[in-house]
C-alpha cells in the first residue's frame, strides 16, 4: 500500500469527510411537492436537482478520485400520510418504495458518456413527441433534466479543483463522465460519480455489480500501453474502495453497513467463457490490504474452479473481513434459466445486496418483498391440529401435512399481498439500466426480469423443532402433542426433562439422516411454493433461504420452539445451524446443508458458517478453510459465506467498544463494524456456533 | 472387539495436513501434570459436570467397524484435501488390540493415518502400529530420565527405545515438544532437544493456558496449576 493511500484510508476511517457535512432541511421541498400536486417522476427528478444543487464539491487532502457527500439528508419526496393513503387504497410497496436492492448498468454509460445517454434520449424524445406519447415525453424529459443536474455538479466539482491546482481531478472531470472513459482511472472516476448519483437520487442498497468484467477493457488497454501497471492499478482500486467507505455511514439500512455495496467477481462471461482474470484477483488483494467493509465481495465459482482461487478468497477470510461470499455457477445459472432468465442473462448474475441473485440493468426484482417465518409456521401448524384433532389421532405425517399446508398458506397470502407493487421512480437509475431510455419508461414500471423473492426464516429451527416432535411425542412418547405444545408457551415450565431432550434430539448441521430428511422435505416443497404464481408485472416469485434481518424480527413473534429454543431467543441467520447447537464440525455441517437440492430456492440465501480465528493461527488454516468452500460448491452448495470469529474478542468488544474499532463481522449479508451495531444483533453472533475452535 | 475414545473432533487443525477427523483415545499411562486433556487419562468412563451442573458423560465404547464408518464418512473430502484420521487421546497405543483392527479398515477406504503419541508403549505395540501409518507426530516431553519421571511418572527408556526404532523406520514423523513453563522452556533445554532431534523436524507447542480448566470438572486439582493464576 502506498503512503497516499495508506493516509486516505486512515483518514476516512477516522471520518475526517465528516467535516464537509451539513444539515439540509427538507421539509418545504416536500411541501411543494404536496401543495403543487407534483407527480412522482417530477419528485424524483427534482428531489436529485435540488440535493446536488445543495452539495459543494469537497475534497479530501491528497485523493485522485473525487466526489463526496456534503450534504446529510436525501430530500423526503413523499409524506407519510401520503403514502399511507396509498396504502390504505391497495398498493402495496417494497420497503421504502423506491428502486432499491439494485444494480444498475454500469458499463454503457462508463463506456459511451453521459453525453451519449443526453443523444438517445433527445432522438427518442422526439419520437414520442411525433406519436404523442405523453408518458414518454414526461419521462424523457425528466431523464433528460437529471442527467444535466448530475453534469451541472460535476462541472462544479471541476471549475473548483481548477481554482484548487488540483489539476488531474480538473481534466478527468472535463472529460467524464459526459464522455466514455478512456483510461482505468477515467473509468473509476466515471463509476464513481454514477454511483454516487444513484444514492442521491435516493436509490438504496445500490451495487456495483461485476466490475471486474466491465472494467476489465480499461485495465488491460491501459496495462497494453504502458500507461498502467499492476502496482498503480492496485493503487488505483484501493482509492476506488476507499471512496465506497466515505459516505456510506449515511446510507439508509437496517443497521449501519447494510448498504449493499455489492461487488461480484469471477464466473463466466456472457458467452460462459471463466471470467476470473487478472483484476478480479487485484480486487481481493485490495480488499484485503485494506480491511474496509465495503465493497462487500462476492466471488462466483462452479465444480472447476481451482483450490487457489479458493485459497486467495479464504485469505480475505482469514483476515476477519467476513467475505468474500461464494456463489455456485453451477447451481445459479441454470436455476435463473429455470425461472426465465435468458441463458446469457443468467451467466452476468450478480448480487442485489446481500445475496439475492441479481442480474445488473435488466433486472428491477425486489429480491426481498418479504418472508415465511418457518417457525411461525410450525408453531401455528401444531396449534391447528391439536384444535382439530385428538392426540391419539395423529401421527407425524400429520404434523408435516399440516405444516406445509400453513406454509402454503402464507405463501399464497404474499401473493395476493404482492400481486400488484408500485415502486417510486427514479429519472437517472433509469438512464444507467439496460433499455429504459429506448423505451421511453421508468425502470420502475418494469424491466426485463420483475420478479419477487421471498425469503424463508428460520429452517434450521423449524427442522430441528420438527424432528424433535417426531422424538418426543410419536418415538419416545416423552409427551404428548398438546402437552408440548403448552410446553412451549411456559419455556417448558416444569417439565427439564423434555427440554433437555429437546435439546438432544438431532440437530440439522452433524449429517445426521433422522433430521436431514426433513430439511430435504422441507426445502423441496418451499422450492416450489410459488410454482405457477405471478405477480401482475409478468414476475414469478422466488423462494429463497435468506433471512435478512427476519431472523431477528420473526423470533419476537412466537413463543418457544419444540427444538429447545426458549422464548426471546433468536434464530439463526439464512440457512446455518440454529445457535448454541452441538454439531460435529464444519465438515458435517456442509454435508447436512448440501444435503437437499438447492436450485428450487436460489433466490438467495447462504450457508453462513462462523469459523474460530485460530484456524488461520495455523499456516494451512487457508489452505484447509478453502478445502472446505471447495467441498461445499462440489457437493451443490448454492452460496456460502463464512465470518471468522472468537467469541471472547466479540465480548470484550462489547465491554470495550473503543479497543475494537475495527472488528469487522458477518451479520446477514453484509460484514459491518461490530461496535456499530445494535446489541440484539451483537448477542446474535455471539450465540453462533463458533466451528473449528482449538 | 471394541475401543474407548472421549472425543472425534472435525475439522482438526494441529493434527496434520488436508482436512482432518481427530479420534481421542481415553487412558494413558502417563501423567504428565501439564495435560490439558485430563479426560483422557483415565481408562474408566467418567462423568464431568460442567459449570452450572450440568454432567456429561466421558467414553464411550465403539466397534471397530462402527468407528472406521463413522470416520469414513468424511472420506471424500479427506482424499480429496490430502488428509485423513489423527489417533490422539490420551494414548491410543493402550489399545493397540483395537488400533491393530480399526487401521486396516481405514486403509481399505484410501484414508491417510497419522498418530499423536507419548511413545509411552510396548516396543511391538509401538512398531505393530507406526510401521502402518502414513506419519508419526512423536513426543519428547523431557529428556532426562529422573525428570521424566517425576513429571509424568513413566520410565523414560521406553519411550527413547521407540524413537531410535522410529529414526530407522522409514516412517515420515516430527518430534513435538509441549513447552512447559518451569519444567522444560529454559534455554539449556531448548538445546538438548534440537541436538536430540539431530535434524529431524521438531515443532514446540508453546503451552496451553487452558489447561487447568477441566480439571475441576472431573473433581481433580490441577497440580501444575497450584500457585499459578
Amino acid at each position: 500500500m502506498t503512503e497516499r493511500i495508506k493516509s486516505l484510508l486512515e483518514r476516512t476511517f477516522d471520518k475526517e469527510q465528516a467535516k464537509f457535512r451539513r444539515d439540509v432541511d427538507w421539509k418545504p421541498l416536500l411541501e411543494r411537492f404536496v401543495a403543487e400536486g407534483i407527480g412522482d417522476e417530477a419528485r424524483a427528478r427534482i428531489g436529485l436537482e435540488e440535493m446536488l444543487k445543495a452539495e459543494t464539491p469537497a475534497f479530501m487532502d491528497g485523493e485522485r478520485l473525487a466526489f463526496l457527500r456534503t450534504v446529510r439528508q436525501i430530500p423526503d419526496l413523499h409524506t407519510d400520510a401520503e403514502m399511507d393513503a396509498r396504502r390504505a387504497a391497495g398498493t402495496a410497496f417494497g420497503e421504502k418504495g423506491v428502486v432499491f436492492n439494485l444494480t444498475a448498468d454500469f458499463a454503457p454509460t462508463i463506456r459511451d458518456g453521459l453525453g451519449a445517454r443526453l443523444g438517445e434520449i433527445d432522438a427518442r424524445l422526439a419520437k414520442c413527441r411525433a406519436e404523442g406519447d405523453a408518458e414518454g415525453v414526461d419521462f424523457l424529459e425528466n431523464a433528460r433534466l437529471s442527467v444535466e443536474a448530475v453534469l451541472g455538479l460535476v462541472d462544479r466539482y471541476r471549475v473548483e479543483a481548477e481554482r484548487r491546482g488540483l489539476a488531474e481531478i480538473a481534466a478527468t472531470l472535463a472529460h467524464v463522465p459526459l464522455n466514455g472513459a478512456r483510461t482505468f482511472h477515467e473509468a473509476l472516476q466515471s463509476l464513481r460519480i454514477l454511483h454516487y448519483a444513484m444514492w442521491c437520487e435516493g436509490e438504496y442498497h445500490c451495487g456495483l455489480g461485476r466490475i471486474d468484467q466491465y472494467l476489465f477493457p480499461y485495465y488491460e488497454a491501459d496495462i497494453k500501453a504502458g500507461r498502467l501497471t499492476d502496482e498503480s492499478a492496485l493503487e488505483e482500486l484501493e482509492e476506488f474502495f476507499i471512496a465506497c467507505n466515505r459516505d456510506s455511514d449515511l446510507y439508509i439500512g437496517v443497521q449501519q453497513g447494510d448498504n449493499g455495496q455489492s461487488v461480484m467477481l469471477g464466473g463466466v462471461t456472457r458467452d460462459g467463457k471463466p471470467a476470473f482474470n487478472d483484476l478480479s484477483r487485484l480486487c481481493l488483494k485490495a480488499c484485503g490490504e485494506l480491511k474496509l467493509v465495503d465493497p462487500k465481495i462476492n466471488l462466483r465459482v462452479d465444480k472447476s474452479t481451482p483450490l487457489e482461487i479458493y485459497e486467495l478468497g479464504t485469505e480475505l477470510t482469514a483476515k476477519g473481513l467476513g467475505f468474500p461470499q461464494y456463489a455456485n455457477d453451477d447451481v445459479v445459472i441454470p436455476a435463473l434459466q429455470r425461472w426465465g432468465y435468458e441463458t446469457e442473462d443468467a451467466r452476468d448474475y450478480s448480487v442485489a445486496a446481500c445475496w439475492e441473485f441479481l442480474v445488473p440493468g435488466c433486472g428491477m426484482d425486489i429480491n426481498n418483498i418479504d418472508a415465511v417465518s418457518f417457525v411461525g409456521a410450525l408453531d401455528a401448524a401444531l396449534r391447528i391440529l391439536i384444535q382439530n384433532h385428538k392426540d391419539t389421532e395423529c401421527t407425524f405425517e400429520d404434523v408435516k401435512a399440516e405444516f406445509f399446508g400453513e406454509v402454503q398458506r402464507r405463501a399464497d397470502a404474499l401473493v395476493r399481498k404482492y400481486r400488484h407493487v408500485e415502486i417510486l421512480p427514479g429519472s437517472f437509475v433509469s438512464v444507467i439500466s439496460t433499455d429504459c431510455i429506448k423505451k421511453a419508461r421508468d425502470i420502475s414500471k418494469g424491466a426485463k426480469y420483475n420478479n419477487f423473492g421471498i425469503h424463508g426464516t428460520g429452517i434450521a429451527v423449524a427442522v430441528d423443532s420438527l424432528a424433535s416432535v417426531r422424538e418426543l411425542v410419536f418415538e419416545k412418547k416423552l409427551v404428548t402433542l398438546s402437552e408440548l405444545v403448552s410446553l412451549l408457551d411456559t419455556d417448558f415450565a416444569g417439565r427439564p426433562d423434555v427440554l433437555a431432550a429437546a435439546k438432544a434430539a438431532p440437530k440439522m448441521g452433524n449429517a445426521d439422516a433422522r433430521v436431514d430428511d426433513l430439511a430435504k422435505w422441507l426445502i423441496d416443497f418451499w422450492g416450489h411454493a410459488f410454482d405457477g404464481k405471478k405477480n401482475d408485472r409478468g414476475g414469478v416469485f422466488r423462494p429463497g433461504t435468506g433471512s435478512a434481518m427476519y431472523y431477528i424480527w420473526h423470533a419476537r413473534d412466537v413463543p418457544a420452539s419444540a427444538d429447545g429454543r426458549l422464548k426471546g431467543e433468536p434464530l439463526s441467520a439464512n440457512y446455518a445451524p440454529s445457535l448454541d447447537v452441538p454439531v460435529k464440525g464444519p465438515v458435517s455441517v456442509v454435508r447436512s446443508f448440501t444435503e437437499p437440492d438447492l436450485g428450487p430456492v436460489c433466490n438467495g440465501g447462504p450457508l453462513t458458517i462462523e469459523i474460530h480465528d485460530s484456524a488461520f493461527a495455523m499456516p494451512d488454516g487457508v489452505e484447509k478453510v478453502a478445502h472446505l468452500v471447495k467441498f461445499f460448491i462440489e457437493r451443490g452448495g448454492h452460496q456460502m459465506q463464512i465470518n471468522t470469529i472468537n467469541r471472547e474478542t466479540l465480548l470484550d468488544a462489547q465491554a470495550h467498544p473503543e479497543r475494537h474499532r475495527h472488528l469487522i463481522v458477518r451479520v446477514w449479508g453484509w460484514s459491518g463494524y461490530f461496535i456499530e451495531l445494535d446489541k440484539p444483533y451483537q448477542d446474535q453472533i455471539i450465540k453462533r456456533v463458533e466451528l473449528a475452535a482449538s | 472387539m471394541t475401543g474407548r475414545v472421549f472425543e472425534i473432533r472435525e475439522f482438526t487443525l494441529h493434527d496434520g495436513p488436508g482436512v482432518r477427523t481427530t479420534v481421542f483415545f481415553k487412558g494413558c499411562p502417563l501423567r504428565c501434570q501439564w495435560c490439558h486433556n485430563p479426560e483422557g487419562q483415565s481408562a474408566e468412563i467418567e462423568t464431568m459436570t460442567r459449570k452450572g451442573g450440568e454432567k456429561v458423560v466421558c467414553g464411550r465404547d465403539v466397534s471397530a467397524l462402527e468407528l472406521a464408518a463413522e470416520l469414513a464418512v468424511n472420506a471424500d473430502i479427506m482424499n480429496e484435501s490430502g488428509g485423513g484420521v489423527t489417533f490422539s487421546g490420551g494414548e491410543p497405543l493402550a489399545q493397540t488390540q483395537f488400533l491393530l483392527e480399526l487401521i486396516p479398515l481405514l486403509k481399505a477406504r484410501g484414508i491417510s493415518l497419522a498418530i499423536e503419541t507419548s511413545g509411552y508403549a510396548p516396543a511391538a505395540d509401538y512398531q505393530a502400529v507406526v510401521s502402518q501409518l502414513d506419519f508419526v507426530y512423536q513426543d519428547v516431553k523431557l529428556l532426562d530420565a529422573a525428570a521424566f519421571r517425576r513429571w509424568t511418572g513413566g520410565d523414560l527408556s521406553v519411550v527413547l527405545a521407540n524413537i531410535s526404532w522410529l529414526r530407522n523406520s522409514g516412517v515420515p514423523y516430527s518430534f513435538r515438544v509441549p513447552l512447559i513453563p518451569g519444567v522444560n522452556d529454559d534455554a539449556a533445554s531448548r538445546g538438548a532437544f534440537a541436538a536430540f532431534a539431530d535434524g529431524s523436524k521438531v515443532e514446540y507447542l508453546p503451552y496451553n493456558t487452558a489447561a487447568g480448566a477441566k480439571y475441576p470438572m472431573l473433581g481433580r486439582v490441577y497440580s501444575l496449576g497450584q500457585g499459578r493464576t
